[in-house]
């Protein structure tokens, strides 16, 4: 059950691209599978090509794949570690939603923090209270860590 | 009717589960008439036996059983001193053992009172009823104020048809496995939403691994609706273990959802039990229950029986005793710390002057001063009488005293914990030597009866005892202590002079064993009489608010 709707997954991908992300997996190992984001145009980490890793329970899609960024990002629901905290990731999943809506999910995350459920609560409390300072930080990270060009 | 809380949950159902009221004194949950009850044969089976009921403030009116009313009621003539022994004593609380399916019973009893009145399915009483906690006053009042909010809560529809999974769609593709086409078999749900059943077979199946029931949702993304009782077990319908599972998980949630159940908190016992007490009476009534299994606990802390003392007194105890305050109280009065280095130093001898083994400081013991300024008075300090050494004896004698009563009042409760441990083994023995008497006096099994119950009264006073020993610690004094501590030692003694009695039974020259049954009865008697006392005098002073405690 798993593989198999990995595998529509990843057809979907190749077929369809959902604009600003990329899947797919990394090895021989479908479970495993590497994936891009461009940082939003209208967000601090505009112009930064960011790399998450996503490894697939077994019991795929009945529980959440589990994901984390590799590349560093100053964002108030993600931590040094890379660790998401994005609710359809958790509590929210649905066996419904696949990786292409997870990517967009994130991407929109960027996009608008969600600073009352955060991860990293300093940077939730900067970009509350001194917004400027979240995006010149967030900025300074993006051009440090993912910008390759 | 009750005086706490609402009639929602009256114990009405008395055929669902154990009703008890362990009034028969002897501590061991069964009435006299525990037999008796069960013999009227008015009870279908035995997970529905009714045992000894009483009728107390807790209990609902409806809790009396007609067909025991008329055993108790009956013309043999005992019925005054029956309903005397039966009636709850002041220390004892009215509950309720339930079996599994007593609980299923029960939540069904409930659903089918509140169907008829909310005019909705009985799915959809279901799981309103579970959003609410199964309060149904507030749920109730919801549904006057805002009906079409409240049912959007559960997402359902007052009426929603019975779940059929269907077939036959050519347009249908399954959005989890993405198999379609006319063969597959669906579900849809009230939202709309439809998933192949395969698929929500393994949804709802791994959901309830995770322990969730009736919280479960559509398996869309977003969607608040519930998927229900009835299409869960719809789909869950080839999968034994699962269905099995998630069936476990209402009748957990149910339990945990009521403030008013409990499980019993026994390995592997599977029984819950139903208190009325409420919350706020916690601090002037033990709510001691006695599972099925045997096993006495405290419905409010779920620790064992701690009558007579309250559970925050318990609590108090329970972490003065676990927490090392009383170490370091011991460190303070038996020791002291070297002024230069701060060393912990016990003087086991000698003379006064010490030498710290660290810093090789010398000093006074006595005075705590430098020995240097001693000059030549060896062995007599003369410089005892100064402020700072006073305050240093002061803070130390003031520490041993809170040590020595702390020490006083834990020995003797340790002391009823051991006795009562041993008492369990006294019982083994106890035994063995009933049937010795049994043989060797041509007795019968219930002329020898008088030794075990002699057993039984001992290990419920030990229990007492112990914890009327974490009373009197906390209890300020006045009065009224002295008046408890009366009572206290008045029982302690009895009890001691009966275990003894219990303990080496018959000798060769010795009373004979008509003198020895007399002698042990009258004592069990007195002992049970004095138990009863304290008991009821405790947990009246604890309601009138006439102990006063305080906490250290």
């Amino acid at each position: 059950m798993a593989l198999k709707r990995i595998n529509k997954e990843l057809k979907d991908l190749e077929r369809d691209p959902p604009s600003s992300c990329s899947a797919g997996p990394v090895g021989e190992d479908y479970f495993h599978w590497q994936a891009t984001i461009m940082g939003p145009d209208e967000s601090p980490y505009h112009g930064g090509v960011y790399f998450l890793a996503i490894h697939f329970p077994t019991d795929y899609p009945f529980k959440p794949p589990k994901i984390n960024f590799t590349t560093k990002i100053y964002h108030p629901n993600i931590n040094s570690n890379g660790s998401i905290c994005l609710d359809i990731l958790k509590d929210q999943w649905s066996p419904a939603l696949t990786i292409s809506k997870v990517l967009l999910s994130i991407c929109s995350l960027l996009t608008d923090p969600n600073p009352d459920d955060p991860l990293v609560p300093e940077i939730a409390h900067i970009y509350k209270t001194d917004p400027s300072r979240y995006n010149g930080t967030a900025r300074e990270w993006n051009r440090k860590y993912a910008t390759w060009f | 009717m009750s005086d706490y809380g609402s009639d929602d949950f009256m114990l009405d159902d008395s055929e669902e589960g154990f009703e008890y009221s362990d009034s028969d004194g002897d501590g061991n949950g069964e009435g006299p008439l525990a037999e008796g009850g069960s013999a009227t044969g008015t009870q279908p089976s035995q997970a529905q036996h009714t045992q000894t009921q009483t009728q107390g403030e807790y209990s609902a009116d409806a809790a009396f059983d007609d067909d025991d009313d008329d055993y108790f009621m009956d013309d043999s003539g005992f019925e005054p001193v029956l309903s005397r022994r039966n009636q709850r004593k002041p220390w004892e609380v009215d509950f309720k053992v339930y079996a599994q399916d007593g609980l299923s019973a029960k939540q069904d009893a409930m659903v089918s009172r509140l169907e008829p009145l909310l005019a909705l399915s009985k799915e959809t009483t279901t799981l309103l009823l579970r959003c609410y906690f199964w309060k149904e006053e507030p749920l109730l009042e919801g549904l006057l104020t805002d009906r079409e909010g409240t049912l959007a809560k559960v997402g359902l529809p007052e009426h929603p048809p019975s779940p059929r999974i269907e077939t036959g769609n050519d347009a249908f593709v399954c959005e989890i496995c993405y198999c379609g086409g006319g063969d597959e078999r669906y579900l849809t749900l009230w939202c709309g939403h439809r998933f192949c059943s395969d698929c929500y077979r393994t949804y709802i199946a791994s959901k309830a691994q995770e322990g969730e029931s009736w919280r479960i949702r559509c398996a869309a993304p977003k969607c608040k609706t519930l998927v229900g009782l009835e299409p869960a077990r719809l789909v869950l319908a080839g999968d034994a273990a699962a269905l099995a599972r998630y069936e476990e998980n209402l009748t957990r949630s149910f339990v945990n959802d009521l403030d008013t159940f409990a499980w019993c908190p026994a390995p592997n016992c599977e029984y819950a039990i139903e208190c009325q007490v409420p919350r706020s009476a916690w601090a002037t009534t033990i709510p001691t229950v006695r599972c099925q299994c045997g096993k006495a606990f405290c419905f409010g802390c779920k620790l064992d029986d701690h009558t007579p003392a309250p559970c925050y007194l318990v609590d108090w105890w329970a972490q003065k005793c676990h927490d090392d305050s009383e170490t370091s109280n011991w460190i303070k009065a038996n020791t002291k710390e070297c002024i230069k280095c701060k060393s912990t130093i016990e003087k086991n001898g000698g003379c006064n002057h010490m030498t710290c083994r660290d810093c090789r400081h010398e000093f006074c013991w006595v005075c705590m001063g430098p020995w240097s300024e001693h000059g030549q008075s060896y062995y007599s300090c003369n410089r005892f009488d100064e402020d700072s050494s006073k305050n240093a004896r002061d803070s130390v004698s003031k520490s041993r005293a809170m040590l020595e009563r702390y020490l006083h009042y834990f020995t003797r409760y340790n002391n009823h914990e051991q006795s009562a441990r041993l008492a369990r083994r006294l019982l083994a023995a106890t035994e063995k030597n009933m049937e010795q008497i049994q043989r060797e006096h041509t007795l019968s099994w219930i002329e020898v009866q008088f030794l075990s119950e002699a057993v039984d009264v001992l290990s419920m006073c030990r229990s007492t005892l112990k914890w009327s020993y974490v009373l009197g610690y906390y209890m300020l004094s006045d009065n009224q202590k002295i008046i408890f501590e009366d009572n206290q030692s008045d029982l302690e003694m009895a009890t001691e002079q009966l275990n003894e009695l219990v303990e080496n039974p018959i000798s060769e020259d010795g009373p004979s064993i008509e003198e020895f049954k007399r002698i042990v009865i009258d004592k069990t008697t007195y002992v049970r009489t004095r138990w009863e006392t304290i008991l009821a005098d405790i947990i009246a002073g604890l309601q009138e608010n006439r102990w006063q405690f305080e906490a250290e």
